[in-house]
């Protein structure tokens, strides 16, 4: 359903992606492993079109999308949830999950997505009129993972979703993508620990300064020697 | 001082605070969203004072026609103008000061252009309504009060579309983080340049209404640009309501101020304002302290 190949991302003078190819298939959890800095986040925005490809090809559901501007995302089918869940912080929580249905093909199906988004996130209906910046970081996750699903993506990208939070939100957090995959909807999501990322996914790919190193089944890289030897310090 | 008197100059204040109000709002709205600070707001509003002037001095034509068409005239320039410069600029890596000169640079030019094309001489612009309101001591030209009704009725305008509307949404989103309203489906630059174009119809609309009070020339945008950049500091950097607020707050101080002091004193006093603000509270009177 997505198709990166050849990518090439370069901020200025300096590249971060080199010859990146990774694909995710229809209904598929994609895992995105990489340290700090090594172009997770860059991937996903060239992906979104909220940086400018230097070279290579994206496709979704066989559309070439590599020059599409980021706010047409949404109406194809693809919604990301950006790092550090950015929710607007001063509106309300249901104006933030309202604003995830502002494409225009979304409007129509506005009640039927929050319904079963409140259905997936009773803190929705709880807390409705809570400013978003007052929430605790995994409310606010939930709250960001919401507003990506009210466009009614088939493909749901997300930059580290357990970032900052707590065991049992990251708990939390994990069987709430099992669900939301369960409904046939694909997720490519990045992050930084291997046993989150790899544990958690049909297929992973290991990023090092900008470059695909190793891909596979997820339970083939959480067994990989690389793997196991440089992220999991064990011998 | 007797107590109408004051009472009246308290009125006056408010009348020219609308305008401030009127002016800053446009501004806020315009940093609020794309974090520009507009030096070419003034130019705007001169605008605006030279279209009411042709439309409503010059042509006849009746104000209920004359102010809407000058507003939207130059609110129509500002995103032509915003379109082919601001945006693209945008969308370069440290813009931020290149956008500073740009609104400077735009700001020259248009004062130029105005020179140019319509002289240097000081035109004046006929009272919309003649005669005067007398409530016991107490008198108000009718036009300031039509200028105060205008003014309130437009920002009140402004403020439900803002709050109520898909598109009042769209800018609010903008506003709070650019990205991630991109990513919620909004074409941002399409948000910006409409923005900008709401807060350049804003300083417009206050020349159309100032016009018969003072004298329409390329330089008459300056003045009031200080003011608006003093109410936007006084209201919190960016906020739509502070900017309102500290408008017609600084309306009332200048017109008190000025009743006890004199005329040159005017703005000494807004000045002396600014820096107290900055001085004690640099997020605003209305603002709050984190952002
Ligand atoms: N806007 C930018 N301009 C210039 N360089 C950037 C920009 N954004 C990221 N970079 C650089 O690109 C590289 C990849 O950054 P990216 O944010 O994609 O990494 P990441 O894997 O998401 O890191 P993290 O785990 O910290 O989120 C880094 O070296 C970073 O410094
Ligand atoms: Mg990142």
């Amino acid at each position: 359903m997505l198709e990166v190949s050849g990518l090439n991302v370069k901020y200025g003078d300096a590249q971060v992606l080199w010859d990146m190819s990774i694909k995710v298939g229809a209904g598929e959890v994609v895992a995105v492993m990489g340290p700090n800095g090594s172009g997770k986040s860059t991937l996903l925005k060239a992906i979104c079109g909220l940086v400018a490809i230097h070279s290579g090809q994206i496709k979704f559901e066989g559309k070439d999308i590599s020059s599409m501007p980021a706010h047409n995302m949404t109406s194809i089918g693809m919604s990301l949830v950006l790092e550090r869940r950015r929710l607007f912080p001063s509106m309300t929580v249901m104006e933030n999950v309202m604003l995830g249905a502002y494409a225009k093909h979304a409007r129509d199906k506005t009640k039927e997505r929050l319904a079963w988004v409140e259905e997936l996130f009773p803190i929705i209906r709880e807390r409705r009129d809570q400013i978003a910046s007052r929430m605790s970081g995994g409310e606010q996750q939930m709250v960001a993972i919401a507003r990506g699903l009210m466009s009614g993506p088939r493909l749901l990208l997300m930059d580290e979703p357990f970032l900052g939070l707590s065991p049992k939100m990251v708990s939390a957090i994990v069987t709430l993508v099992q669900a939301i995959n369960k409904r046939g909807i694909a997720v490519l999501f990045n992050e930084q620990n291997v046993q989150l990322s790899f544990g958690n996914a049909h297929r992973g790919y290991l990023l090092e300064s900008g470059r695909v190193v190793l891909e596979g089944a997820g339970l083939e890289m959480l067994q990989n020697e690389t793997v196991k030897r440089v992220y999991l310090g064990s011998h | 001082m007797p107590i109408s008197l004051l009472f009246e100059q308290i009125l006056n204040g408010i009348v020219l605070g609308s305008m401030y109000a009127l002016m800053g709002g446009g501004l806020a709205l315009i940093y609020g969203t794309m974090r520009i600070l507009n030096f070419a707001h003034g130019e705007f509003f001169m605008l605006g004072g030279f279209f009411v002037f042709f439309l409503f001095a010059g042509a006849h034509i009746t104000p209920f026609l004359a102010v809407p068409i000058a507003v939207l005239a130059a609110a129509a320039i500002a995103a032509g103008i915003q379109r082919s410069t601001l945006a693209i600029l945008q969308r370069r890596d440290g813009w931020l000061f290149a956008t500073i000169a740009a609104t400077l640079g735009i700001s020259i030019i248009l004062q130029n252009v105005a020179l140019l094309l319509w002289g240097e001489r000081f035109q004046s612009v006929p009272y919309y309504i003649e005669g005067t309101l007398a409530v016991g001591d107490i008198r108000m030209a009718y036009q300031r009060l039509l200028i105060l009704a205008v003014a309130l009725c437009s920002l009140a305008l402004v403020g439900l579309v803002l709050r109520y509307t898909r598109f009042g949404l769209a800018v609010r989103a903008t506003a709070q983080d650019q990205e991630a309203a991109k990513v919620m489906g909004i074409s941002t630059e399409r948000i910006n340049t409409a923005t900008f174009a709401m807060g350049a119809g804003l300083a417009a609309l206050a020349a159309t209404m100032l016009a018969p009070l003072i004298a329409v020339n390329p330089w008459m945008g300056l003045p009031l640009l200080l003011k608006a950049f003093v109410v936007v500091v006084l209201g919190g950097l960016g906020s739509f309501k502070g900017a309102i607020l500290g408008g017609i707050l600084l309306g009332v101080i200048e017109a008190v101020g000025m009743s006890m002091t004199s005329a040159e004193w005017r703005d000494v006093i807004s000045y002396s304002v600014l820096i107290a603000v900055i001085w004690l509270r640099p997020w605003g009177l209305f603002g709050v302290k984190e952002r």
